[in-house]
């Protein structure tokens, strides 16, 4: 892993689902510690160029590297990795998932010791211990033993959130993390969210909340049809961007909020 | 009938027990192993077992006894009943568990295995940590239901020499010359272990339902 | 002596056999289905004593094994003075027996109808039997045809319990034409391929009518 290189650099990316080019020709750049939040409206790839990265979904063509490494191939054949291989690249990545994706046989205290103790070989003693004060962080120290079906909408994220955590990732990636809660608990979500961006994480999110991206983002993207239209600092997109496109897509946002 | 009567049958309700139980411990172990092999999707395999799957399942289980009983000594298996029996049961039983696991893998999740993979999980971490045990609880219900079925067609085997619950009745019969009471009484120990089967599977049931979340 | 010369010449023992499979399967069918709607008419209504007493036999029947049933019949009943020929005793098992299990699958869909529909049906001034075989009934049955299409196979396969007490059926058939050659493999492969070719026909005749059903509406999936 090198020290210096972007955390995530996305070149060239093209994917395509049955005959519709998705994504067209991607370039990204994330640094270390930067919160960067993608947005666009809905089938303009933003969610499939978030999952090229951790390689659940395999790009056409172009290159995704993880801390400097290459992802999905391997380095100086152009072969496909392993399935090994895979997982040990994604171990350096974490994901938050839209519908949280809780494990429902394991406890939360499980769901977040489970990777650490089985994929990264963690003793299981300093797994809880890890647990108990991510739990901590994000507001669940008394639900160690309970079981997801018992947890409301944004208890389980938060659960998520603790799991993704406990992999000691490079970058933690967000796929619409609140797009599935009830307005009452998205606040709790993005509170959590804030706090690890204020902490120095490397985040990638995939969000609607524009208000959220505003006020906690280093960067915003914007895509459309596949393509990055606008890379600005939150001040420069929200108020006074370059792209047409982009303040039209606000003017809506901005009516409907108003 | 006579207390020793019952005591024969009692025994014969253990023959019947231990039998099916046998049967019934390799049949899911073998059913989920023929599950997995399908779902590999193996060139040759996968369609032979789908064939043995559709075929035993329309054969009657007294059809099956006979035949292994009677090509055993073909094969040059020793002609032991008990052998054929558990062996008969088995293939039958394996083959209607082969597609309760089936089911419940073509519907696992996949927004968990999602989250597994991104958490770096091999395949067969994720086979052994996340799908078998929840399987396991999901296909539960459908496995004691085939526990049952097993044991309710198991006085097939008494047609080839057993002394199970079904053949003592004739046992008993024979010398009293009365079948009735018999019968009965056998009927009565299967009523009894069905009925736990039953109980078993309601609470299996439940539990189920509740990992559906 | 091969195995094709082998069926070739019993072919009027198998013939036999299967006729009599077919008949005992067909009839039992339609029969015990017959008798599970009346079952289940019975059972329609309010919680009363001889409603409880119904479903609490339905659940004996079920937890006790087909050739038990069968036995109670042929050698038990001699001991009440009632004496059944083979195929009384066949029928009567075949259709009791599975007539309670299709009453319980007839059950099962009836708890899961929507309430409106008894409510609906009664609204239009229906008489409680009209409405239960021309509105219930009809609805009950589309929804479980999966299950019954499972059941009609076990109807299947239980008419082979019936050689033990050495009705000629298909399975008796293999026997016989087993040991008067000591060659078993020919006839047994023969058999358990009709008795999957009757399976296949019965799933793939039921296939067909779910269909329709689709068609017109009756069942959404």
């Amino acid at each position: 892993m090198n020290k210096s290189a972007p955390v995530v650099e996305i070149r060239d990316l093209h994917k395509h689902f049955a005959g519709i080019e998705v994504l067209r020709g991607i370039n990204l750049k994330v640094e270390r510690g930067q919160t960067v939040s993608i947005l666009g409206s809905s089938g303009s790839g933003k969610s499939t160029m978030l999952r090229c990265i951790n390689w659940l979904e395999v790009p056409d063509t172009g290159e995704i590297y993880i801390g400097g490494d290459r992802m999905g191939v391997k380095s100086g054949g152009g072969k496909a990795m392993s399935n090994r291989e895979l997982a040990a690249m994604r171990a350096r990545t974490a994901m938050v998932f839209q519908s949280f994706n809780l494990w429902p046989h394991l406890t939360v205290l499980q769901n977040v010791t489970e990777a650490p103790i089985h994929v990264m070989g963690v003793s299981r003693k300093e797994a809880n211990d890890q647990a108990v004060a991510l739990l901590e962080k994000v507001g669940l120290s008394h639900k160690h033993d309970a079981y997801p079906w018992s947890l409301s909408g944004g208890q389980r994220q938060r659960v998520a959130i603790a799991r993704a955590l406990a992999m000691n990732p490079q970058v933690i990636l967000f796929d619409e993390p609140t797009s599935a809660l009830d307005p009452e608990l998205v606040g709790e979500v993005l509170a959590v969210m804030r706090s690890l961006a204020e902490d120095g994480f490397t985040m990638v999110i995939v969000t609607h909340e524009m208000e959220f991206a505003r006020a906690v983002s280093n960067e915003v993207v914007f895509i459309e049809k596949g393509q990055i239209i606008e890379r600005a600092a939150p001040e420069k997109f929200f108020t006074n961007s370059d792209s047409e496109r982009v303040r039209q897509f606000l003017g809506r946002y901005r009516t409907t909020t108003a | 009938m006579q207390s020793s009567d019952w005591i024969t049958l009692v025994y014969a309700a253990w023959t019947t027990l231990w039998v099916s139980g046998i049967s019934i411990v390799l049949g899911i172990i073998l059913g989920l192993v023929v599950a997995m092999l399908r779902a590999a999707k193996i060139p040759v395999l996968s369609q032979a077992l789908a064939v043995y799957v559709s075929l035993i399942r329309a054969t009657p289980m007294v059809t099956l006894v006979l035949f292994l009983f009677v090509i055993a000594p073909s094969i040059g298996w020793e002609v032991d009943a008990r052998v054929v029996a558990i062996a008969a049961m088995t293939l039958n039983t394996t083959a209607f568990n082969a597609e309760i696991w089936r089911s419940a893998l073509t519907s696992f999740s996949r927004e968990q295995l999602e989250a597994a993979k991104a958490a770096g999980m091999t395949t067969g971490l994720t086979l052994r940590r996340i799908m078998l045990p929840q399987m396991l609880t999901t296909s539960l219900p459908g496995l004691v239901n085939e526990m049952s079925l097993l044991v309710k067609s198991s006085p097939a085997i008494a047609m080839i020499g057993i002394v199970d619950l079904t053949r003592v009745t004739n046992r008993i019969a024979a010398v009293t010359y009365d079948p009735l009471p018999p019968i009965l009484a056998a009927g009565l120990l299967y009523i009894v272990i069905i009925g736990g089967l039953v109980r078993f599977q309601r609470i299996a049931d439940s539990r189920a339902k509740r990992l559906a979340m | 002596m091969n195995g094709i010369e082998m069926l070739w010449d019993n072919l009027d023992v198998f013939a036999a056999g299967l006729q009599n499979t077919l008949i005992l399967f067909g009839v039992s069918s339609a029969c015990s289905f017959m008798l599970a709607c009346v079952i289940a008419f019975l059972l329609e209504g309010q919680d009363n004593l001889f409603r409880r007493l119904v479903r609490w036999a339905l659940d004996l029947m079920r937890m006790l094994p087909f050739l038990i049933f069968l036995y109670l019949l042929y050698y038990g009943l001699p001991n009440l003075g009632i004496s059944l020929d083979v195929w009384s005793a066949g029928f009567i098992a075949l259709i009791t027996y599975h007539g309670a299990y299709f009453a319980e699958i007839l059950r099962a869909a009836r708890t899961a109808l929507p309430a409106g529909q008894a409510e609906a049906a009664y609204a239009h001034g229906f008489v409680n039997s009209n409405m239960y075989w021309r509105i219930l009934l009809p609805q009950m049955v589309m929804r479980s045809g999966p299950l019954f299409g499972n059941q009609l196979v076990c109807l299947l396969k239980d008419t082979a319990f019936l050689s033990i007490i050495t009705l000629m059926d298909l399975t008796a058939a293999a026997s016989a034409v087993q040991a008067k050659y000591f060659v078993p493999l020919p006839p047994f492969i023969f058999v358990i391929a009709l008795y999957w070719s009757i399976t296949l026909l019965v799933e793939a005749l039921l296939r067909r009518l779910g269909r329709r059903a689709q068609k017109r509406g009756l069942v959404h999936e």
